[in-house]
């Protein structure tokens, strides 16, 4: 059997310890074969060895799958690229002696088991999260799409990796030209490995110096049902537990997970409040810097007092100022990020007391630009994902108003606002339904009608069928 | 399509245009030649605007289908030469009107924000946001003017409330005294500032008609003309016959709310986010100035053009050079005909030359 398929896996695998050969005789002679380290031992004993070796009658190969093999998942893979793709993802393979192949599917189930995602936690809703397992998370889809119109198309992404991704839709909802768009970039991946869904999300943004994400990730199936009953695509990715959603609008950055499951004036209530804090968090410590430097006139006269008399002692300008408590915002989150949880909140006491009190009392910095540091940390929480790039952004604007005053601020939010309004994937305008204004779209955005006031699809979102009902 | 726009957008750019940047040095301007008879001139101008508007807004309808642009029409139904001639006008007029709005910005920076700075420095991170959003699209511009249109038109609202209530409309009376002949003259010399549709005459291949192309469009022009009318009105009733002495209407009409020196300047807060549909205006400028350059040099670039972009930096330091006010007589004498024919005559035959257009598309497909 010089270069076949067996040998040449066999010459892959050589001196490899998970690496199982087993010859059977079932009335032909066979090689059973698996990679002992992602098969499931009872799977292979029970689905592939123990009918194998019982039966001395077997015909052939055909024979085999049909009569002797018990695994539900069997199949014929047609060359040897899917031999080394099953092989791999835990398949047992069986080999007859005319370098026919069967692969069974043996694989082993070890895995976190289903729980609340710590990324999104809820006070009401579903509680179950996406893991690892890409088997397990669409089994989590279908069971609450039980449709036979769920669609999934699956791929192998990843030279080395072989990584399993399964794209999924809706199908009667979700436009085809948007899935085939979908489907076309992620076989266009020509990359080593994915570890991730993350690696995926930036082949999937057509655009990759954007400064914003623009694919959606959650944890949470009930989201992702969510989204792909709007007309999304979701990419599952194995070995992840974040689902990617296409396309993806900057208003879901706004939403929370719990806010359908709330009392829709609540959720209101509560989107308008994120809304005022991230355009705080961004525009707040410039204009504390520009109105300090240049118009302190707008500032009301008591307020400007009490200002004056906390920062008259400082020794650095209101820009260094700001930008130093910025900074040192920056620093502390990114350590407490990276700290263990128990550390964490110690590393926080120390910032917020040591660091932030210790410097006022020390008359390093102003009680006020401290708070305004703050307030602008914590409000920029309010879009968890976007923080990274909301405080880059931060410190530029605020640069540009303590350089240029007004004219820094206001150049700068056009120039945001243009950026943003500009971006586009997947025929879906991301500042929708703001920019371009989608009436029909503002039921869901930063106001939320009750659900059964939603009788309409979103319009920002293609698909095939806006009626949410029939 | 990265310079599609939709009607509806347009027709807020338009509003934002219109009421951004009449507010400046005009209404001085024209009380210093009319006195209380300035918001009667203003009329005047915007019935004539409207006028041309709308027969700008039916070459619209007509070539809804074809998407010709500006520069299409004219080689078709006249020829190249006429063609680039009028581009030329054009990007002479879009270039002195952008020198006015930045020579007014910078006068309001200066004297009501108290942050004076170097010409250049001033102008270049207008320029670069400018070039930015041409790189963008005209599409992108649409819709940020869509988004900040609410929070500018608030503001807008918010200046005028004050000012309205402490104005004395009677110091309007009598209608007509500086004699309606001089009304009507002052109409045609300063019409400069008003033929604010002409970015129109650029967006021409990338309107998305759906239904209703002249009711958003003329309802903005309506708000936009009732609002810098009644602003001017309320400026001279405010100042009566020192008006011509406060350059700047805009910021100087807020200083009757006593409340202001005790609760800060608030007024100044909302003159700032009026000042973004100056600079929206002065990116819409910019933008038909370097289509203008574009459309006579026969190219279409994908990327912002380093030497167009550098060519109308250059021409925004002018008033480096020449002050604004002589700049402005110099070609209001010299060049008031050209500009009166590009601005107000050619609106009335552009149905007619897309028409003649249209036609010869016609022909040539078959």
């Amino acid at each position: 059997m010089k270069d076949s398929n067996f040998s040449k896996l066999q010459s892959l695998y050589s001196g490899q310890n998970d690496f199982r050969l087993r010859e059977v005789t079932c009335g032909i002679p066979l090689k059973v074969v698996c990679l002992d380290s992602m098969c499931d031992d009872a799977k292979v004993s029970n689905f592939v060895l123990q009918p194998l070796t019982y039966v001395q009658d077997a015909k052939g190969l055909d024979d085999v799958q049909k009569r002797l093999t018990v695994g539900s998942g069997v199949r014929k893979p047609p060359n040897f690229y899917s031999i080394i793709e099953d092989f791999t993802n835990g398949y047992t393979l069986i080999f007859d002696d005319k370098d026919g192949c069967l692969s069974v599917d043996t694989r082993t189930a070890i895995g976190r088991s289903i729980a609340e995602p710590p990324t999104s936690m809820v006070m009401r809703g579903p509680r179950e999260g996406f893991v690892e397992d890409m088997k397990v998370n669409l089994t989590l889809l279908r069971k609450r799409l039980k449709t036979p119109n769920l669609k999934t198309i699956n791929l192998t992404v990843g030279k080395y990796t072989n990584t399993a991704v399964a794209v999924c839709y809706v199908e009667g909802i979700a436009e085809q030209s948007v899935v085939d768009t979908v489907v076309q970039r992620l076989q266009a991946v020509n990359i080593d490995g994915v570890l991730d869904s993350s690696y995926l999300a930036r082949y999937l943004d057509v655009n990759k110096t954007a400064l914003f994400r623009r694919v959606g990730t959650t944890e949470k199936p009930d989201i992702v049902v969510g989204k792909m009953l709007e007309g999304r695509i979701a990419v599952v990715v194995d070995g992840s537990p974040m689902v990617l959603t296409v396309p993806y609008l900057f208003v879901e950055d706004m939403q929370s997970p719990g806010d359908y499951y709330e009392n829709s004036a609540m959720t209101t209530l509560s989107r308008v409040l994120r809304f005022i804090s991230v355009i705080a968090s961004v525009l707040l410590p410039a204009l504390y810097v520009c109105l300090q430097v240049y118009n302190y006139q707008i500032i009301p006269l008591r307020f400007l007092i009490t200002i004056l008399n906390a920062s008259e002692a400082i020794p650095f300008s209101p820009l260094t100022e700001m930008i130093l408590v910025l900074i040192i915002f920056d620093i502390l989150r990114e350590a407490n990020l990276r700290m263990p949880s128990a550390v964490g909140i110690s590393l926080s006491l120390v910032g917020a007391i040591v660091l932030g009190d210790a410097a006022v009392q020390a008359g390093l910095l102003g009680a006020p630009a401290v708070m305004i540091g703050a307030l602008s940390g914590i409000g920029l929480y309010t879009l968890p994902d976007n923080t990274l790039i909301l405080s880059l952004l931060r410190l530029i604007v605020t640069l540009l108003g303590g350089l240029m005053g007004l004219l820094g601020v206001l150049i700068s939010t056009l120039v945001l606002v243009i950026y943003l309004a500009s971006l586009q994937d997947y025929k879906t305008p991301f500042l929708a339904p703001f920019a371009p204004d989608i009436p029909a779209d503002r039921q869901d955005a930063v106001s939320q009608k009750p659900v059964p006031s939603m009788k309409k699809r979103p319009r920002s979102i293609p698909n095939v069928n806006d009626e949410r009902r029939g | 399509m990265k310079n599609r726009v939709k009607v509806d957008q347009l027709a807020l750019i338009y509003l934002l245009i219109i009421t951004g940047g009449k507010f400046t040095s005009l209404p001085s301007l024209l009380a210093g030649d009319l006195g209380h008879d300035s918001w009667v001139s203003m009329c005047f101008s915007f019935l004539w605007d409207g006028v041309c508007l709308c027969f700008l807004l039916w070459a619209i309808k007509l070539n809804s289908k074809a998407n010709l642009d500006i520069s299409a029409i004219l080689n078709r139904s006249v020829s190249k030469v006429v063609s680039k001639i009028v581009l030329a006008i054009f990007f002479v007029i879009f270039v002195l009107r952008t020198n006015i709005l930045l020579t007014n910005c910078y006068q309001m920076f200066s004297v009501t924000f108290d942050v004076s700075t170097n010409w250049l420095v001033f102008i270049l991170p207008i320029a670069l946001l400018s070039f930015f959003a041409i790189q963008r699209g005209f599409n992108a511009i649409a819709r940020a003017s869509q988004l900040l249109f609410g929070i500018i038109f608030i503001a807008l609202v918010a200046l005028m409330v004050s000012p309205l209530m402490e104005a004395d409309l009677a110091a309007l009376a009598p209608v007509g005294e500086a004699g309606w002949g001089k009304i009507l003259a002052n109409s045609y010399t300063r019409s400069f500032w008003f033929s604010d549709y002409i970015f129109i005459y650029f967006v021409l291949d990338g309107v998305k008609v759906k239904k209703h192309v002249f009711t958003p469009i003329l309802v903005s022009f309506g708000i936009g003309a009732a609002l810098t009318v009644l602003i001017n009105a309320v400026f001279v009733a405010l100042f009566g016959s020192f008006a011509p002495d406060f350059s700047m209407a805009m910021s100087k009409i807020g200083v009757f709310s006593v409340a202001n020196t005790t609760n800060g300047r608030w007024d100044w807060l909302t003159l700032a986010i009026w000042l973004l549909s100056v600079f929206i205006k002065m990116i819409v400028f910019i933008f038909c100035a370097y289509k203008c350059v574009e459309k006579i040099l026969e190219k279409n670039f994908a990327k912002v053009n380093l030497f167009v972009a550098l060519f109308i930096t250059a021409t925004l330091m002018l008033p480096m050079f020449v002050s604004t006010e002589t700049l402005l007589s110099t070609f209001i004498v010299w060049a008031l005909i050209p500009f009166t024919i590009v601005q107000y005559l050619l609106p009335l035959f552009m149905p007619l030359l897309t028409k003649v257009a249209l036609k010869k598309t016609e022909v040539k497909h078959e």
